[in-house]
């Protein structure tokens, strides 16, 4: 399999604080990956550094071989709309939106034209299970509903990498399992890679392989990142 | 123990909580500091009625002391006026205000600015006319500073006290017995009360409307504060009262600073002129119970809209977690204002000024009942013909929250209809400039027009001034050339000062002098409650559309974080207010003309058009302007690369 996000020595500071202090990562595609730690190790910095939401102050980020954290907040938004795809803990479904409108919206922006977007995105209801509530908005479902929701905003690019930042963080512990089962297979139905920043061993379980960040830094070696 | 919280959550609401309380305060202190000149316009306006009360008598049913007359006088260009009194025998008249003593026969005391132009001009020209100067008026006397007037003293029985007055080219008070020189208010500053009592009513309505708005501003912040707070077991009582709390103690900062920028800015208000001149800067201050009620009612207005906002907290903890499909607005809204607009005819039939302004007061809520719902139907109609992200985004906005979007626009839109209104009532017809050499012309007693001509031919001729004089049926005309200037015609004023006792010698443009300056009054008056309704307007709109970026903060920076264009964010929020504006504002200012058409006066004005289209010009540019001022603000909270609920 080819490596398709790789961070190379990236760091970052706040201040005095050493957020990341030089990490190699690879990701390899249609891979699982969680990365672990707890709170403050940076893990949720080094996620904003391969998104290219964050431009890291060393070190090199490449999307299928193309470095990417050198471009412009314009062109990085657009990778980000098009090539990733991204599902947080909470509160990113719009409250006015219907949730076929949330899963176009990406579409949307794209260009793709309204009926199309919304047609594309009904079509990812039934495989995550939320058959008939298409009209629904989020404030009318679930918890574990509205993450599956995200889920399907998250893939209907068929973007790349799929970035989930504690998405099950505000679920219960059997809603956060069906969630997690649904993201990693939809994934992997894609062929897109899956980048989890968890700090629950559980969640971390769904991955093919976890990485661990404490101070800034990856406890086990990336095999790979140099090659 | 609720108000040490209060506190301890007001003061550590961090950086953008505290720009929501600055915001507040900024917003209640503009609506004060406007409320505040809305009410002192009509105490102002009652103070000068007041002031000039003493020149208009009340005949007395008995006990007689005095005779009082009053005219008009012309002295470059400006209005003189000159009260006439006379003591009856045997009596001593307690004097008018602003002087030590009655005027004895042949004494005259001008006004300080009379008695200035009196000394500057050449004797010939104005002094002459006000023989016997005994001293200047005090500002007691005066309606206005600067004014010019003139009391002259004379015997009851003097010509001057006796002739008739009534057929005279200027309206004039003929001598009249009077027990008091305490007087009544004329009816032409009835008149100006009863206008500036209609423009204060144009002008509260959006001020309440942006009261509401600003009280909403940081409603959604505390929303998920408060509903933490009932979560952790907090009554609903304790909600409330920390949330009128919080409320009040901002909105009652911004009131007192209200009151300091009202304060402040009176030297400026003062300056505006009306009826001839500007203000004494003592009337335009409301009265102490005035100014109370005002700082009272602002804060209680505030905590009362703030509450208003948190019902959904205090019914459920999970209040704000929870967004549902909102009710549909009903139909009944829009059924008001069709019920008032179809009464309005019938309303203002009576020639009450009450009921007008309850009548205008009424359309005005209607407008305000029906704004939400029209909004919520262009949101449905942008949702569903929407193609774009941006457009979508913005039509379910608009049926997500229309009340919200209807405060971005309503204050344009209540301009819109204040527009429509007044556009339609500037009257017309005297503003025709007098064309051709002056005349000055003067109604003789009957039966003596010749003897009055060869007269006024003698003193003018004397003066130095050349002039045709002849008589048309019992008016003295005299004709004074082309060459006549300024210092001519004064000149030949003050020679035919008194020339038939008790009436003014006036040209054509002194006959019309009186109608020119309610045309020029009604036009600062409309141009005084368009900028206040557009200041209204405008700072509303800014002020929601910063409330909107804050409270959404957080679904703004994800959407960011996820790739979309902040431009794609803005072009939203633009679409968003533009859309109603437009239809809101367009429908506004057609509604305000409706309601205008039974005051109507002529047709349809040159400057009522122009005003109209500056007014949308003006209002479109000044919200697009506002809500391009908080560009910025969105640009900044959706910098942040990790957006966590607060």
């Amino acid at each position: 399999m080819n490596d398709v996000l790789v961070g190379r020595a990236l760091a970052k500071r706040f201040g005095q604080t050493v957020a990341l202090g030089g990490v190699d990562i690879a990701v390899r595609s249609g891979e699982a990956v969680a990365i672990m730690g707890p709170s403050g190790s940076g893990k949720s910095t080094l996620l904003h550094c391969l998104a290219g939401i964050m431009k890291p102050d060393g070190g090199e980020v490449h999307l299928l071989g193309q470095r990417i954290d050198t471009l412009g907040e314009r062109k990085r938004s657009a990778l980000r709309r098009s090539r990733f795809g991204f599902v947080f803990q909470f509160g990113q479904l719009l409250p006015e939106l219907p949730a076929e409108e949330n899963v176009a919206l990406p579409l949307m922006l794209g260009g793709v034209p309204r009926a199309q977007a919304v047609r594309q995105a009904r079509e990812w209801f039934a495989p995550l299970g939320l058959h008939s509530l298409e009209a629904r908005r989020p404030g009318e479902l679930s918890g574990g509903q509205a993450q599956r929701v995200a889920i399907a905003r998250a893939l209907v690019t068929r973007p790349a990498v799929v970035f989930a930042d504690e998405p099950t963080g505000a679920l219960d512990q059997q809603t956060g399992q069906e969630t997690m089962r649904l993201l990693v297979e939809a994934t992997k139905h894609n062929d897109a890679s899956l980048i989890v920043v968890t700090h629950d061993p559980n969640v971390a379980a769904w991955c093919d392989r976890t990485v661990e960040v404490r101070d800034g830094r990856l406890l086990t070696r990336e095999p790979g990142v140099y090659a | 123990m609720n108000l040490d919280l209060t506190w301890r959550l007001l003061k550590g609401g961090g950086r953008r909580g505290l720009l929501g309380t600055w915001l507040t305060l900024g917003a209640v202190a503009v609506a004060t500091a406007l409320l505040l000149f809305a009410v002192a316009a009509n105490s102002a306006f009652q103070a000068r009625a007041e002031r000039g009360a003493w020149r208009n008598p009340v005949p007395a049913a008995s006990g007689a002391v005095a005779v009082e007359a009053s005219r008009y006088d012309f002295v470059r260009d400006r209005t003189i006026t000159v009260v006439d009194l006379a003591a009856l025998p045997g009596r001593t008249p307690e004097p008018p205000p602003g002087l030590p003593r009655f005027p004895a026969p042949g004494e005259t005391w001008l006004s300080p600015a009379l008695a200035e132009l009196a000394e500057e001009l050449p004797a010939g020209e104005l002094a002459e006319r006000y023989p016997g100067r005994k001293g200047v008026l005090g500002d007691e006397a005066l309606v206005f500073p600067g004014e010019l007037v003139a009391v002259v003293g004379h015997a009851p029985d003097s010509p001057a006290m006796t002739a008739q007055r009534t057929d005279d080219w200027v309206v004039a008070k003929p001598p009249v017995k009077v027990a008091s020189l305490a007087g009544q208010p004329s009816e032409d500053a009835e008149a100006y009360q009863v206008l500036s009592l209609i423009a204060s009513v144009l002008m509260v309505v959006p001020l309440l409307v942006f009261g509401g708005a600003a009280a909403r501003l940081t409603v959604a912040r505390r929303d998920q504060r408060l509903a933490a707070l009932r979560l952790v077991g907090a009554t609903p009582g304790q909600v409330v009262a920390m949330t009128v709390a919080e409320a009040v103690i901002v909105a009652l900062a911004g009131a007192l600073a209200g009151a300091v920028v009202f304060a402040l800015a009176v030297p400026l208000l003062a300056g505006i002129e009306m009826q001839g001149g500007p203000w004494f800067a003592g009337d335009l201050f409301p009265s102490p119970l005035v100014l109370a009620a005002v700082l009272v009612a602002v804060p209680l207005l505030v905590g009362l809209s703030a509450v208003a906002g948190l019902r959904r907290v205090v019914v459920s903890p999970l209040g704000v977690a929870k967004r549902e499909t909102p009710p549909g607005m009903r139909f009944v809204r829009v059924l008001a204002l069709l019920a008032v607009l179809a009464a309005f005819p019938l309303l203002t039939r009576g020639t009450s000024v009450s009921i007008i302004a309850v009548a205008l007061a009424l359309a005005f809520l209607c407008i305000n009942l029906a704004g939400p719902w029209v909004v919520g139907m262009i949101g449905r109609i942008t949702a569903a013909s929407a193609r774009g992200p941006a457009r979508l985004l913005a039509g379910r906005r608009l049926v997500d929250d229309p009340r919200a979007a209807w405060r971005t626009v309503s204050g344009v839109a209540l301009t819109g209809f204040v527009a429509g209104f007044l556009g339609l009532l500037s009257p017309t017809g005297f503003g025709d400039e007098v064309t051709g050499p002056p005349q000055l012309r003067v109604t003789a007693p009957a039966g003596q027009v010749t003897e009055v001509a060869a007269q006024a031919r003698e003193r003018l001729r004397a003066s130095g001034v050349q002039a045709t004089v002849k008589p048309v049926k019992n008016v003295v005309v005299a004709a004074l050339g082309s060459a006549a200037d300024d210092a001519t015609l004064d000149r030949a004023r003050t020679a035919l000062a008194e020339l038939v006792p008790g009436r003014t010698p006036t040209t054509q443009r002194d006959d019309r002098r009186f109608g020119i300056q309610i045309l020029a009054d009604v036009r600062v008056g409309t141009i005084v409650v368009l900028s206040v309704s557009f200041l209204v307007a405008i700072a509303s709109s800014g002020i929601t559309a910063t409330s909107s970026i804050l409270d959404r903060r957080q679904t703004y920076g994800l959407l960011r974080l996820a790739g979309t264009p902040l431009e794609v964010l803005d072009r939203a929020r633009r679409t968003e207010t533009l859309v109603p504006l437009t239809v809101m504002g367009g429908g506004a200012i057609l509604v305000g003309a409706f309601c205008a058409v039974p005051f109507m006066i002529g047709g349809m004005n040159v400057v009522g058009t122009v005003t109209l289209v500056a007014c949308v010009v003006v209002g479109f540019a000044g919200v697009i302007g506002a809500g391009a001022l908080s560009r910025p603000l969105l640009r900044s909270v959706t910098a942040d690369p990790a957006p966590r609920p607060d």
